[in-house]
């Protein structure tokens, strides 16, 4: 006991040492920015009194799943970074060197295999929680007035997610991943303005050395950034806005402590881990071998989220201009984009939009039926369907 | 100074085309067939014309003055060979281009070069096979000479039964040969170092193996094979009989490869086929496929692991040995030795066992990561169960 009275003198010691030359409190008021505490932290107090204060704060009872989507977005983000960080320790990004700097990653590194691994399925997860978010803010409500921005946020999180995953996948430079992430760009550099702002970035419209290069740059730099960046608006958006209650919950009613979120918190960032090894180890991706520039292995397709675009393009007739149909997808983008602004004005919040919720049940219902059409043409067995 | 006026010439053809000018001369103003002809073949680029060959003024266009002089029109048949040496056997003459000037007295010993001296025009002569104006390098691949070409050029005849017949010969060997596992290397495979006939009857001075000899020339790529023929039984039984050693198993053109074919049936067309001989045969080849395949077996085990991946670059290396040893074990069957058969099949065999034991090893330790993963889970269970605890005694403990 006395050991720890010691222990303990000193870190206060050391705290107190900083504190006259630091605001401590400030520092971990910029954990609150990414959603880790949900309101505001007051900045002039002691660390040691703001942090007590912080844990003692009262959390409305409806502070629970599942209005944890947007903080496993971060747990889920956090993890990719941590990996990100140590496979960059050992990649290469250059095509000479790729495909092989992969392989001493998993192959003779020591847990290389599973960094690779949960670094793979992390991303999965967290793109499969920004579709769940999506639907749950639609079918919960949460995109209308004055929460929009959530909405907005939301969708660009999404598109940021998936320019996340397709950038890094092609960095394993494997014949699989050079060949899919080939056929996604071939997607997107039809989209307008986006596209061609894309082609310009990559050096063409070929995936190459340079191509790599650049991947690797959004991958690590541009695109976690941009990750972050709408990260800090969501929350940012979420303490100005509130938490919004649900199902007949009176706001405000049952408070609740943080202390009591801060341990939910560990379980679920414990549980998240725990997911993302399992996943790893009972189905790891198989290891492809190099890339191939003159072999297309059959029934490669694009990126399962590019699946909707590829299949909405692929269903119009030769004569139709790709400009256009690729257009006509844009704006169906921006349809989606524009759902809370097509809402009732906030006065009348209390009821939805009929209309308005089954436009945006079209909207997905088209998604999901492009999503199966592009995953079913040219598979390897047949023709198309 | 001819090769400065040639390339000048060629020049000029190609700037101008006037029709007089080109390595043909004013020749080819008659026979532009004939020019085109040239004008493709070695001899044109080196500065030849068709005067060399047939004499005549070819610095005219009067017919009487150009096939004036020493002209010969179309040489005789019986008089090429002599021709084409007037050249090709001049050692001064052949010095720049390194090329041998032994053709013309290899020829005579041929069975062509005999028969046309006994008087039979029908025989082959040098433009048989190298062409008559368009005579390319056999390092050309359109030439007839190339070593893929070789097999068809000799087969015009030699693959013309009626023709053959004449001189006794039956059987057809130009089909026999496509069928052979040189024919396949080589016109499939695009092996350029698989046999074609001048490989083994020689070039200019072609003429079919002595009896006593195919061990040698079979023996030219085939050395291990050989090497143990010569030390085994076999070579001493054969030419006692008579027979022509290699040919005595494999046949003579259409050599296929033993292969999965059971190798008794081979023994048995000459020993019984119940005898300790034909036994032996059934053995070695046991020995061998076995050792075959256990090294496919690890090799797939290889290719298996490379993909999980596993560092298999130690293997690959150990299993490029074990192959080594199995392709020396198909050599030493020639020496009619179980023991010398097995010195490499037990070789390349243990190191296959070995390779697959190793593999199995490292896939049951992958194996382990699932026994891994059920710890892993235990701890994670106990730390939630631990969080679950502490929110649940501060909550207790929290007043309301």
């Amino acid at each position: 006991m006395a050991r720890d009275g010691r222990t303990a003198g000193i870190l206060d010691r050391c705290i107190d040492w900083l504190e006259q030359r630091l605001n401590l409190t400030e520092i971990f008021s910029a954990l609150s920015i990414y959603g880790l505490f949900y309101s505001e932290i007051d900045t002039r107090k002691p660390l040691r009194q703001a942090l007590r204060d912080a844990l003692d704060r009262p959390l409305p009872s409806y502070a629970r799943w599942p209005r944890v989507l947007g903080l496993l977005v971060v747990v889920l983000f956090v993890f990719e970074g941590l990996t990100g960080g140590l496979l960059a320790l050992y990649y290469r990004p250059t095509a000479e060197a790729a495909h092989a700097s992969v392989r001493t990653i998993v192959r003779d590194v020591q847990f290389g295999w599973s960094v690779h691994q949960i670094h793979r399925w992390g991303a999965q997860l967290l793109l499969a929680v920004l579709v769940l978010r999506l639907l749950r803010f639609f079918y919960g409500g949460l995109h209308r007035p004055p929460r929009e921005l959530l909405w907005l946020v939301a969708g660009a999180l999404f598109l940021a997610g998936t320019h996340l995953e397709l950038s890094g996948r092609l960095l394993t430079w494997n014949s699989l991943s050079y060949w899919s992430t080939t056929r996604g760009l071939e997607v997107l550099f039809d989209v307008p303005v986006a596209g061609d702002l894309l082609a310009l970035f990559v050096g063409g419209r070929e995936v190459g050395d340079p191509t790599l290069l650049r991947f690797y740059v959004l991958h690590v730099l541009v695109l976690p950034l941009a990750f972050l960046g709408l990260l800090y608006l969501n929350f940012a958006t979420v303490r100005r806005v509130g938490l919004s209650p649900e199902g007949g919950e009176p706001a405000g009613a049952g408070r609740e402590q943080y202390r009591a979120h801060a341990y939910n918190l560990g379980i679920l960032i414990t549980l998240i881990f725990a997911v993302l090894v399992t996943l790893a180890v009972l189905l790891p991706a198989p290891f492809s071998s190099e890339v191939d520039l003159f072999a297309t292995p059959a029934g490669v397709r694009p990126p399962w989220y590019l699946l909707g675009a590829y299949g909405f393009l692929e269903i119009f007739p030769a004569w139709v201009p790709r400009r256009l149909s690729a257009t006509l997808l844009t704006a169906l983008l921006a349809l989606v984009a524009a759902l809370p602004f097509l809402e009732r004005a906030p006065a009348e919040a209390g009821r939805r939009s009929r209309r308005v919720w089954i436009l945006g049940t079209a909207l997905f219902v088209l998604w999901a039926l492009f999503t199966l059409y592009g995953a079913l043409l040219d598979l390897p067995g047949g023709g198309t369907p | 100074m001819i090769f400065c006026t040639a390339m000048a010439l060629a020049l000029m053809a190609g700037a101008a085309r006037p029709v007089d000018a080109g390595a043909a001369g004013t020749c080819g103003t008659c026979h532009p067939d004939v020019r085109v002809q040239f004008e493709r073949s070695v001899h044109a680029g080196e500065g030849a014309s068709c005067a060399d060959c047939h004499g005549g003024n070819p610095g005219t266009l009067e017919v009487a003055a150009a096939h004036g002089g020493r002209f010969n029109g179309r040489p005789p048949r019986r008089d090429i060979p002599l021709l084409c040496a007037s050249c090709h056997a001049d050692v001064a003459r052949m010095r720049p281009y390194n090329l041998p000037t032994d053709q013309y007295a290899l020829y005579q010993t041929s069975r062509h070069g005999q028969r046309l001296a006994a008087g039979d025009t029908r025989v082959a002569v040098c433009t048989d096979c190298h062409g008559v104006h368009e005579i390319r390098s056999p390092g050309d691949p359109a030439s007839r000479v190339a070593r893929r070409n070789i097999p068809q050029t000799c087969g015009r005849c030699h693959g013309d039964r009626g023709l053959m017949e004449r001189y006794g010969k039956k059987g057809d060997p130009y089909a026999d040969y496509l069928q052979s596992v040189h024919a396949v290397a080589l016109l499939e495979g695009g092996n350029p170092r698989a046999a074609e006939c001048s490989s083994c009857h020689g070039v200019h001075g072609a003429a079919p193996p002595g009896v006593g000899d195919v061990h040698r020339v079979c023996g030219h790529c085939h050395e291990p094979a050989r090497r143990h023929f010569v030390a085994g039984p076999h070579r001493a039984a054969l030419s006692a009989a008579g027979l022509p050693e290699c040919a005595a198993c494999h046949g003579n053109h259409a050599i296929v490869r033993f292969g999965d074919q059971p190798l008794e049936r081979v023994c048995a067309t000459c020993h019984a086929a119940d005898g300790p001989e034909t036994d032996l045969g059934g053995k070695m080849q046991a020995l061998y496929t076995g050792a075959r395949e256990e090294i496919s077996r690890a090799s797939g085990l290889v290719t298996q692991a490379a993909q999980v991946p596993l560092d298999v670059e130690d293997y690959e290396a150990r299993l490029e040995e074990a192959k080594t040893y199995l392709m020396e074990a198909l050599p030493a069957t020639h020496s009619l030795s179980l023991d010398e058969v097995e010195r490499f099949t037990v070789r390349a065999r243990s190191i296959g066992e070995e390779v697959a034991a190793e593999i199995h090893e490292k896939f049951s330790n992958l194996r382990m990561r699932r026994l891994g993963l059920a710890v892993f889970w235990f701890y994670v269970l106990l730390t939630v169960a631990f969080l679950v605890g502490r929110r649940r005694r501060w909550r207790r403990e929290s007043p309301p």
